[in-house]
Formats: C-alpha cells, sequence, structure tokens
C-alpha cells in the first residue's frame, strides 16, 4: 500500500518505467524520511522530448523543534537542567544555548546532560527549523529522483506544495506550462 | 581441459590445497584470506576433479565451479553518480565477482542523458581491454534504444541490462539483452531480483563461451595462466604490488600491475622451459588502465607454434 494519500506517475509509452519509477520515488523518499509530509504526489515525464516533472502538496508545516521537543528541562541550582532525549539534534541545541546564554554559562557534564546557568527557562527556545531542513532534503531528493541526464531543472517550492521539473534541452516557458496543464489535468482526472 | 572452481574454506591447512594444485599441473589464480576464512579461485585438469574434490571434503572446505573465473568483465554505468550506484551496479559487478570474474566499474565522463550520452576514445579502449562488458541502462524503452552508439565500437561482447522487454532487432550492436535490471534504488535481495542477477551472469557466460570458441579457431601460442606463473616466478617485484590481483587474467592474456616503463623489459625477457621469450610470442603494450602492463598473447597463425 503506497503510504502517500494521492500517488500518480505517467509517463506516455512507456508503462515500464511508470511502474518502476513509482518504486523508485517511494525508495528515496522513505530513506530520506519525507514520505510523511508529503500528501499528495504526481510525477508526469515524457522522454520523447525529454522532460520530467514532479508535483507535490505537503500535508502541512512542521512546528520548528524546541529545547522541550528535545530533552527533559528541569530547574537545578541556579539555573536549568536537560536531559537530552534525541541525540540528532544535540549539536544545534549546544550551539543555540551558547549563543544566548554565552559559552561560560553553559555547562556538559556528561554526554547528554547540560547545564545552563540563567533564569529564565530554556524550554521554548527554537533550536532547529525542520520546515527548512525538510525542503532542503525534498530538493535532494528531487535531483536523485530525476534521471541523471536531465541537468536543466527547475525547483518552486511553495508553501503548501512544490514543483520540480528537470530536462536535458534548456527549460522554454512553453514547456513548463505544457507540463504544469498536464499535471493539473492528472489531479483532476 | 583445465575447469574453473572456487574453494572457500577454512584457513588452517588451505596450503594442502595449493600444493595439490601444483602437483596436479593446475594454476592458483587467485588467494584472499578474510580473517579465518580463504578464498581461493583455482583452474584444475578436469580429470583430476575427483581428487581436489576429496580433498576439499576433508578439510570441510567447499568447491564449487566458477565458470567466470580467469576472465575480466568491465561494468559501465553512464556515470558514477547516485543514480548508479551502489544499485544496481554494485550488486552486478558483487555477482559476477562471486562467479569468478574479475570485474571492473567503469563510469562514463558523460554517458548520461538521451541525445547528449557520449564515450570517449579512451573509454572504449579501457572497455576493449576487457573480456566481455555490461552496459547498465534505464527504465525508459527510448532511452535504452538511442544509447546504442556508446558501445557500438567496443569490440568485445556487450550484455546490455535495461528495465523494459525490447527486442534484441532494435539493439544491433548488443551480444545480449537482459530485462527487468533496470534503474533500481534498494539492493537486490528478492529472489526474483538474485534471479535477475542470474540472468546478467548467464550471459556474461555466453559472450565468454563465444570469445572463448573464437579463440579455438586459432589457439594462443600459450595459455595466459602459463604466463602468470612464468611471469610471478621471474619477476619478483610483481609479489610486492599493492593491488588485490596483481596479475589480472583475460582469456588472450593478462594485465601485470606493474609501471609499463620501468618493467615492461622485464616482462618481455621472461623465458619459459622451451626457450621462448614472451617478447616473442606476445604483444606487451602499456595498458590504458594506470599505465600497467598488457600482456596480449599470440595467435598460433602469427608464431607457426603452441608451447
Amino acid at each position: 500500500m503506497d503510504p502517500l494519500e494521492v500517488f500518480k506517475v505517467e509517463a506516455p509509452g512507456e508503462e515500464y518505467g511508470e511502474k518502476k519509477y513509482r518504486e523508485i520515488l517511494l525508495d528515496i523518499l522513505q530513506d530520506l524520511g519525507l514520505v510523511r509530509s508529503i500528501g499528495r504526489l504526481y510525477v508526469y515525464a515524457d522522454i520523447s522530448k525529454p522532460y520530467f516533472a514532479v508535483f507535490g502538496l505537503f500535508r502541512g508545516a512542521l512546528p520548528p523543534l524546541l529545547v522541550r521537543d528535545i530533552g527533559d528541562v528541569a530547574a537545578a541550582g541556579d539555573g536549568f537542567q536537560i536531559k537530552v532525549n534525541d541525540e540528532e539534534h544535540l549539536a544545534d541545541l549546544v550551539r543555540v544555548l551558547w549563543e544566548r546564554y554565552g559559552r561560560d554559562n553553559v555547562e556538559q557534564p556528561d554526554r547528554d546532560i547540560l547545564t545552563v546557568i540563567s533564569k529564565d527557562s530554556p524550554a521554548d527556545i527554537p533550536v532547529a527549523d525542520l520546515d527548512r531542513e525538510f525542503r532542503q532534503d525534498l530538493t535532494d531528493a528531487l535531483i536523485r529522483i530525476a534521471p541523471e541526464g536531465f541537468r536543466n531543472r527547475m525547483n518552486e517550492m511553495k508553501e503548501d506544495s512544490f514543483f520540480f521539473i528537470a530536462a536535458e534541452e534548456t527549460l522554454t516557458s512553453e514547456m513548463i506550462a505544457e507540463v504544469r496543464e498536464k499535471i493539473r489535468g492528472m489531479m483532476n482526472a | 581441459m583445465l575447469d574453473p572452481v572456487m574453494y572457500t574454506g577454512g584457513v588452517y591447512k588451505h596450503d594442502l590445497i595449493m600444493e595439490l594444485v601444483e602437483d596436479l599441473g593446475g594454476y592458483l589464480l587467485q588467494k584472499n584470506v578474510t580473517q579465518s576464512e580463504v578464498i581461493l579461485l583455482l583452474l584444475i585438469p578436469s580429470d583430476d576433479m575427483p581428487i581436489m574434490a576429496a580433498l576439499a571434503k576433508e578439510l570441510r572446505g567447499e568447491l564449487v565451479r566458477a565458470p567466470l573465473a580467469g576472465t575480466e568483465v568491465a561494468v559501465v554505468t553512464p556515470t558514477l553518480a547516485i543514480h548508479h550506484l551502489p544499485h544496481s551496479a554494485c550488486d552486478v559487478a558483487e555477482y559476477l565477482r562471486r562467479h569468478g570474474a574479475k570485474s571492473n566499474m567503469v563510469g562514463l565522463a558523460r554517458g548520461v542523458g538521451r541525445e547528449i550520452a557520449q564515450i570517449n576514445e579512451y573509454e572504449t579502449d579501457l572497455v576493449n581491454e576487457h573480456d566481455a562488458c555490461v552496459f547498465m541502462f534505464g527504465n525508459f524503452v527510448q532511452c535504452i534504444v538511442e544509447k546504442g552508439p556508446l558501445y557500438r565500437n567496443i569490440n568485445v561482447p556487450v550484455v546490455v541490462t535495461g528495465g523494459p522487454e525490447i527486442p534484441k532487432e532494435k539493439m544491433p550492436y548488443a551480444f545480449e539483452y537482459v530485462s527487468s535490471v533496470g534503474r533500481i534504488s534498494h539492493r537486490s535481495k528478492k529472489a526474483n531480483e538474485l534471479a535477475n542477477l542470474d540472468r546478467i551472469v548467464a550471459a556474461v557466460g555466453r559472450a565468454l563461451d563465444r570469445a572463448r570458441r573464437d579463440i579455438e579457431k586459432d589457439p594462443l601460442t600459450t595459455s595466459p595462466p602459463r604466463v602468470m606463473d612464468a611471469v610471478r616466478e621471474q619477476v619478483p617485484e610483481v609479489q610486492s604490488s599493492f593491488s588485490p590481483l596483481p596479475i589480472a587474467l583475460n582469456l588472450n592474456g593478462c594485465r601485470i600491475k606493474l609501471p609499463y616503463d620501468e618493467f615492461h623489459q622485464a616482462v618481455s625477457d621472461v623465458t619459459f622451459d622451451e626457450g621462448m621469450r614472451l617478447g616473442d610470442i606476445a604483444t606487451i603494450r602499456p595498458s590504458r588502465m594506470k599505465r600497467y602492463i598488457l600482456v596480449r598473447i599470440k595467435p598460433e597463425s602469427e608464431t607457426g607454434f603452441v608451447i
């Protein structure tokens, strides 16, 4: 079963390519952990032109990652202690705390323990912009997914959707308009 | 007639196998020691195979036929980018290796695209130094068919792989086309994927058989394993080469992994028991691969004798 709500791939005259590109897309999106953030995906490839396009709708923006999402914050001594549960963002957390409180006021007595000398709680400080990271990863994934020879690319990231097109020849406005029309047709089908 | 086999077993007493190979008049092509296990690629006289099998059984080792042993196969991909590696090109190269072939991966500089794909003279020459090659393409019919010019000038048999079913007539320059092996982005581990890799190995085997038949029509002056043995004995520097396989065998010669400029004269002066020099019965020239020494044994029709 597809983990996406809607997942359509069309490549006129290339039935096998259509089937295989479904697998490639899912493999790459799953490898990079992007599947859950994409709701609908439409892929249109015309190898006679040739070009390859992907249009997708996001499930919703990801909220920024706060200190309390990464670890447990508790008052201790002159300040606060953070017991880190998610080590993936530990480096980002240390950088943010240094910036906010200065290096002298941040200590790491243990691998997963950080102490901050401060009067105000660090619990609500944003550590990472997950939405931005997701969009960067998605761009990387799209470049991996598109056939390698298609090196003229356009990537349009919007609030709630993205549109990616790659071609061998120079991209023209007519080509882009044609692809948009095809994808609109797929959405309305 | 020598049979190519692969012995896998413990390091303990594996020298008995090597001694037996020598006694039977066979050849040791490659030896890989991985911690407590050893893998030996051997050529054994067909008639003596039961003796070898009995010793392998006694040592609790495994002796299997390696039909591609003693050959070099190039696995050619449009580039060495993430689109082709590690899946599926590495899967194919590794599978060929398991069947005894020495596989080399070749990534073209500008092999991508449908209309812009090209191969240069250096790449063509490099692939031509192998015994066969596998060109790995993707999932679209048009792209696979239109990439024919990439392997038009390759002299060795070309096995083309791709996803869709395509009639062979559409690829006049290919020796064989193996379908269902297009672009994939996961490791080949399902039964049907492994079966596809088996089909590639079988196609390469058929390509090599044809090359062997061609050679039999005009036999080589001496066999490549014999050249390998003589070079190993008379050019000791080859033992200190850092390559995992200092002498790679081909069907019609071998590649000696020593710098051409320094060692080609020493290789040329290698003498056989019959009194002939290697330089007299073979062409010795620089290889396109890192300027190693490439030995191509002349056929009987050129030298007038077989030793």
